[in-house]
């Protein structure tokens, strides 16, 4: 019952953040009402996709300070599982959807175990590795279609069909997302200030104190490591239903690890809001750049130079990114 | 009742907190602890001493479960804690502070408690409203909404060893607490430790250079030079102790001023 009540607590925000993130939530909520291009209901879809995804990022990489950059592989299994058991079983997206999760947190414990033996850069370099084998792995592998993916065909259902989650007009999809997006804020919200979270922060601070302090450092993490694993297969199942065809080469690309990652990074690791701030600029810019400049001007591969250079620069001048930012000036205006 | 505590003889017998027989610790060629023994009783605040380099903070380090010891045996509150990991250590009640604190300033200081309270309950609120008791006894609710770094060192200090009592220890080991601070402030630390140690009844064992405090306050000293123990016993003794005052001074003090030293 604690647990549901610090969930809706937002106490400890000021009220002007408190009113920006009702008045965003009211556009989210009546966006769909407003008259736009299927191109910018396709934006929309992806920010709250990527705003997730940020956000199972940040409860290991922002609260616990570990820079995970093979989530990449946890998006490849939650949809896999779902596409999988739709196209050769016909299950409900309700129910691979927890299998999938079961699935990605079983692999996000064998590999964490001994991944979490390692700090810093080493730990992230091995993370990227975990995620390139296991895509590798899925390439060769028949049974989930091997390098050219799965196709999930619509015929065989009538959409709107809410059981499958298999529709014609991205509006569904676009509500069922949201849905998704609220419920993973109050898990955030009510995980930052769990006894877990306060302790993956004091890992983040010093491990040796942390342990000092009582705290299974390597099972902490290891336990933070699968909650985030939770988040992205969710997602990962999401848009495996919402795309239709997913390909190991897309899906499970070091692209969208290390752009997962960013949108914590920018906008503010260890932060409720940063995930959500850095998605609402990267995916806009990710479209902008990617069918934009990379398609039509030919400058392909240029979003990966400007990703590159975002990493560069958060770390440069702000290691929490935006949000740190903020509440830095904050705190000088306080004192 | 059951068997335990029968009678006054019983009740009289009062069990060493800890006991450490012929710890032995080695970094690869370099001996830092070598066969240290000695024990600790429940309620004493001793002190340890010794010049830099002597191995006290590793002697701390290896009771604490950080460092695994290389021999010898580590006894607490009647458990074999030589094997434990840190945390395993911390569970049983035996706190620590460390000597730098590496404050990213991720923490403010009533969270800071908190990390500590959590250890004996998952409720966010019971975990609050002690720590906010804590630093209201600590005199440091004033800081609550303060990031570590903003705080003075001996405020650091103080919110250090108020974490460490957040986990409701039986014991304390504080490493160095008055390090770098003015008479002033060595004078309140003093005070702090004494609350720790009368008022809330927790067993303290600590390092410290600043003498006057460390003569002042511990009932018992050990004194370590090159990673074996060279002295212990109540403070004035030891402070007269030729062993001692060769370590701090070198020989030819000691022999120069052998007629003052007797």
């Amino acid at each position: 019952m604690e647990a549901l009540k610090n969930a809706f607590d937002f106490s400890d925000f000021p009220r002007t953040d408190l009113i920006i993130a009702a008045l965003a939530a009211l556009f989210l909520l009546t966006f769909p009402a407003f008259p736009h291009s299927s191109f910018a209901m396709a934006t929309m879809i992806q920010f709250l996709m990527f705003s997730l995804y940020g956000m199972g990022w940040n409860t290991i990489g922002g609260y616990g300070g570990q820079v995970d950059l093979g989530k990449a592989q946890y998006v490849g299994i939650g949809a896999f599982t779902t596409s999988v058991m739709l196209i050769r079983w016909n299950v409900p997206f309700w129910v691979s959807m927890p299998i999938g999760m079961f699935f990605a947190v079983i692999w996000s414990f064998i590999i964490g175990y001994p991944l979490f033996r390692l700090k810093g850069h080493y730990f992230a370099i091995a993370t990227i590795a975990t995620s390139l084998v296991l895509k590798d792995i899925f390439e060769v592998w028949d049974f989930v279609g091997a390098a050219r993916g799965l196709e999930i065909s619509p015929i065989k259902f009538k959409p709107p069909d809410f059981l499958h989650l298999i529709f014609r007009e991205d509006i569904y999809y676009y509500y069922v997302i949201l849905g998704f997006f609220f419920l993973g804020i109050m898990y955030v919200n009510w995980f930052r200030r769990s006894r877990l979270g306060f302790q993956l922060r004091s890992i983040k601070d010093n491990e040796d104190i942390a342990r000092s302090l009582g705290i299974n450092v390597h099972w902490a993490k290891i336990k933070t490591y699968a909650i985030a694993t939770a988040f992205v297969s969710l997602v990962g199942s999401f848009h495996a239903c919402y795309i239709k065809n997913i390909e190991p080469e897309d899906t499970m690309s070091l692209d969208i690890s290390i752009l997962i990652a960013l949108m914590a990074m920018l906008g503010g690791a260890g932060s409720l809001w940063g995930p959500i701030i850095g998605a609402s600029i990267l995916i806009p810019l990710k479209s902008y750049l990617k069918e934009w400049l990379g398609a039509q001007a030919g400058l392909v591969g240029i979003d990966l130079i400007i990703y590159g250079a975002i990493i560069m620069l958060v770390s440069a001048v702000e290691p929490r990114g935006i949000w740190g930012i903020v509440e830095k000036v904050r705190r000088r205006k306080r004192r | 009742m059951g068997h335990c505590g029968e009678g006054p003889q019983e009740e009289k017998k009062i069990m060493a907190l800890l006991e450490v027989h012929g710890l032995h610790k080695d970094f690869g060629g370099l001996k830092a602890n070598e066969d240290i023994s000695f024990s600790l009783d429940d309620g004493e605040l001793m002190g340890l001493i010794g010049p830099n380099g002597a191995g006290k903070t590793t002697l701390f380090n290896c009771i604490a479960g950080l460092h695994p010891v290389t021999a010898g045996q580590i006894i607490f509150s009647g458990y074999d804690i030589t094997k434990f990991n840190a945390h395993e250590v911390a569970r049983l009640g035996l706190a620590r502070t460390f000597q730098v604190y590496a404050a990213s300033g991720d923490l403010t200081v009533l969270e800071n408690v908190m990390v500590g309270c959590f250890m004996r309950t998952r409720s966010r609120s019971r975990a609050k409203s002690r720590a906010e008791r804590i630093l209201k006894d600590f005199k440091l609710y004033n800081f609550s909404d303060y990031l570590l770094s903003e705080l003075t060192v001996a405020a650091q200090k103080r919110v250090t060893m108020a974490t460490a009592v957040g986990t409701d220890p039986k014991m304390l080991l504080l490493d160095e607490v008055a390090g770098g601070l003015n008479p002033n402030e060595i004078e309140a630390i003093m005070a702090t430790i004494r609350h720790i140690h009368h008022d809330l009844e927790i067993t303290v064992m600590l390092i410290e250079h600043v003498m006057e405090l460390v003569m002042n306050i511990s009932d018992r000293v050990i004194v370590l030079d090159s990673g074996r123990k060279i002295a212990e016993g109540d403070p004035n003794t030891v402070a007269r102790d030729t062993n001692v005052i060769k370590a701090y001074l070198g020989e030819r003090y000691v022999r120069e001023h052998a007629a003052e030293l007797t």
